[in-house]
């Protein structure tokens, strides 16, 4: 009766899909970074353009060495390399920026299994890497904002020879974050220069209102949960307030403490990753939480000036066990049909 | 997680796309008789019908062709009036073998039904209003295709208070809720007194979702009278339709000043079940047709069509207009439908519809890329079981504890967590593959014993 030429395709239901799609979430994720990527460059100048390029590339080549071609086109190689060069003191040598963007990837990802399977964020190993090697580079590479200089020249660090002295000194380009100031007892910037990011700071760190208008951008998009950066940044603005409440001399006000340092970046763009964050929605305020006390914890308590990356890995290792301690009970039996 | 109000029955469940409504879906077109109709003699969850006509018997429409020996087997008729070509042994895919009679239908306009000695409910007693189901041989129209004569012998055992009226659309782009709401007012309310009086239940809920709500008002408003069910219009949400999800969601609220009631104290009957209960008891006709939707835009003239037991797929869909060169068709709808292999198998009791597919209506599915562990499918998961670890398991051949201990065997594959996975793995297959080899672990040991 039906004509033979006829053939049907035999696909498995579902035969519709709602549009998600990996590669769409890193290109929002990268869309929701844009504002303040323009903003870091037109700030730091060369030297953030610098930073961030090479760390993409190096993220770029990794991945090309580790994975197959076409691993290249889920972007998210893309993100991971520019999360790295925004979250990485501008004048730092970009040598030290293309190691870290390597190991990022190759270590960070790819000896973890790839895609979805890292149990630290990769930027973050690429990060942590950096720091336990270079920490005079990390903790001195800053740039002053809005230098005159800033769009024809780099710092002179920027260009140091892999595993050299640096030509010029890190101290001669700036001086202190907010955050190392504040740790030194200084009251730290004016609050509308440390929200719009006309402070001292890593590259894509500083201006926590454009990193929050990313931010929101992603949760409008349903590319994160906004549990995650809510809960997170909740605990910390309470605990900040209650601190700042006990002894205002010692700990900054509330919104000095949810502006400063790379705690905008972090709750929007570096907890919310699907692969580190717990995966069911109860899992994800208990880890927000967690990570907001400890991100308030190291801050005030230990000798760094900035926590928040502690705070990410240390969250991050809790992940598989808030998992499993929010396992999803199945419903009584006869819910379904 | 909700913030404010009642914790909702279950959490998971996905917003589909909101589907454009036409004018069309409202009406119910006939479709003629194929010239050869095939009748298996399981049409339906249950056992097999016994034959009581042979190769060459004339017949006529409504007449007895297969009758019940089992209780979980319901009577066949003759959809058509004819002569019986033969019968043969068939592959099925529960039972091995199945026999089917070919019927070769009488062309022309002879098929004229008349139906039989009407059962009207309030002068019949509940017995034998319950003998009259099953004698119209009629199972569930909500796709589980159970006989309704047992469902009802069951929820009379278990002395149910709440008769539930499921209106609720099971797939996306499907409009019998709407047909039937418009073309089988009168059928419904007949029906839902039928039933009423067989459970000996007072109370009754018809549930629809929010596009289908102002028909069912306008339908309980025109009532002549007498009790009407209290009407629950639900905001849109996939698969709430399930029976026992649908449970959950009318238990716990109070209607209307109706008290809540306990989700083991109701039983659910579909609308089209509903339906044509009341439509065969007061024409006393036998079940020898059934509504179903043919969509999709491989289709010129989808919507709503009667169609005679038996017609092949083929047969229906080219009545509807179906265009060349479909990209596939599914048995279903396309969220649950299976895709099909060949058109020219009958359509059987209780199917809902069918999807002709057009080349290019559905974008190629991506390669599967790995698990992000986002969390979507665990959050979209009706019955909160875990599809991002089963999926982990499933890799693994780990079988036994998918289902021991992460309750494989509760899915009812419902789609949602393949739909919303941003990474295109195909989970729903995974889950279907992996519980065929549990059972074929299960039954191993079985066979090793017995040899």
């Amino acid at each position: 009766m039906m004509p033979a030429s006829r053939r049907l395709r035999l696909v498995a239901a579902p035969h519709l899909h709602g549009g998600r799609a990996v590669p769409r979430l890193m290109l929002h994720s990268v869309i929701a970074l844009l504002p303040v990527t323009v903003f870091a460059v037109v700030v730091f100048g060369l030297a953030a353009l610098a930073t961030i390029v090479v760390a993409i590339l190096a993220c770029l080549l990794a991945e090309r060495a580790f994975a197959p071609p076409s691993a290249l086109g889920d972007g998210s190689a893309m993100l991971t390399g520019l999360l790295l060069g925004l979250s990485l003191p501008p004048a730092l040598p970009l040598w030290m920026v293309a190691l870290g963007g390597f190991l990022a990837i190759g270590v960070g990802k790819h000896l973890f299994g790839g895609l979805g399977a890292p149990v630290f964020h990769p930027v973050l190993v690429g990060r942590v890497f950096l720091q336990a090697a270079f920490p005079a580079a990390m903790a001195q590479a800053w740039v002053a904002p809005l230098t005159g200089a800033r769009a024809t020249e780099l710092p002179a660090t920027s260009l140091a020879l892999p595993f050299m002295s640096p030509a010029a000194p890190y101290d001669g380009l700036s001086g202190a974050t907010p955050l190392t100031a504040v740790k030194a007892g200084d009251t730290g910037a004016p609050l509308a220069d440390l929200w719009l990011g006309t402070v001292a700071g890593s590259v894509g760190e500083t201006s926590a209102l454009l990193l929050l208008l990313g931010g929101i951008y992603l949760v409008a998009m349903r590319v994160i949960d906004w549990r995650i950066p809510v809960a997170l940044l909740a605990t910390v603005a309470v605990l900040g307030a209650a601190l700042h409440g006990l002894d205002a001399e010692r700990h900054p006000a509330m919104l000095t403490t949810l502006g400063s340092g790379g705690l905008m970046l972090g709750a929007w763009f570096l907890a919310s990753d699907p692969s580190v964050s717990p995966m069911t929605r109860r899992g994800a305020w208990i880890y927000g939480l967690a990570i907001g006390a400890l991100v308030v914890v190291i801050r005030q308590y230990s000798g760094q000036a900035e926590g928040v990356m502690y705070a990410l890995l240390l969250g991050s290792a809790l992940t598989p066990h808030i998992d499993r301690w929010t396992r999803p009970q199945p419903l009584p039996e006869g819910a379904e049909r | 997680m909700r913030v404010f109000g009642r914790r909702p029955a279950f959490s998971g469940g996905i917003r589909l796309p909101a589907h454009q409504r036409r004018e069309a879906e409202a009406t119910i077109r006939q479709l003629p008789f194929a010239p050869r109709l095939l009748l298996p003699l399981r049409q339906h969850a249950g056992a097999a019908s016994t034959a009581v006509v042979r190769a060459g018997d004339e017949v006529f429409r409504g007449q007895l062709l297969a009758r019940a020996d089992n209780d979980s087997a319901v009577p066949l008729h003759a959809p058509a009036t004819g002569h019986v070509l033969r019968i043969t042994e068939q592959p099925d895919a529960l039972a091995g073998t199945v026999q089917v009679i070919e019927l070769a239908a009488l062309a022309g306009d002879t098929q004229e039904y008349t139906g039989g000695e009407s059962h009207d409910p309030d002068r019949c007693s509940a017995d034998e209003l319950l003998a009259a189901i099953h004698e119209a041989g009629i199972v569930g129209l909500g796709g589980e295709a159970g006989s309704t004569h047992r469902r009802l012998v069951h929820a009379r055992e278990r002395a149910v208070r709440v008769l539930v009226i499921n209106g609720i659309e099971g797939e996306p782009g499907f409009s019998r809720v709407p047909a039937m709401l418009a073309r089988h007012g009168a059928d419904v309310l007949a029906g839902l007194r039928c039933l009423r009086k067989v459970l000996g239940v007072e109370r009754a809920v018809l549930a629809v979702e929010t596009p289908d709500g102002a028909a069912a008002r306008n339908l309980l408003e025109a009532a002549p009278g007498g009790t009407l069910p209290a009407l629950r219009v639900l905001p849109p949400r996939y698969p709430q339709g399930a029976a026992g999800l649908l449970v959950r969601t009318l238990a716990g609220g109070a209607v209307d000043g109706h008290p809540a009631f306990a989700a083991d104290e109701a039983v659910v009957f579909s609308l089209a079940t509903v339906a044509e209960v009341g439509r065969m008891l007061s024409g006393g006709l036998a079940m020898t047709d059934q509504v179903i939707t043919l969509a999709g835009e491989g289709l010129r003239e989808p919507g709503n069509y009667r169609v005679p037991l038996g017609t092949p797929v083929g047969f229906a869909l080219e009545q509807a207009g179906m265009r060349p060169e479909p990209d596939r068709v599914l048995a279903g709808g396309p969220m649950r439908g299976q895709a099909l292999a060949a058109l020219d198998r009958p359509i059987v009791k209780g199917a809902t519809g069918f999807v002709a597919v057009a080349a290019g209506e559905t974008a190629d599915v991506p390669a599967s890329m790995p698990c992000i562990r986002c969390g979507e499918c665990v959050a979209a998961c009706p019955l909160e079981l875990h599809p991002a670890e089963l999926g982990f398991l499933a890799r693994r051949d780990e079988w036994q504890a998918m289902v021991e201990d992460f309750h494989l065997d509760r899915c009812f594959e419902c789609g949602c967590c393949a739909y919303v996975c941003p990474s295109h793995i195909p989970l729903v297959q995974m889950f279907r593959t992996a519980k065929a080899q549990w059972r074929r672990a299960q039954a191993r040991p079985a066979v090793e014993a017995a040899t």
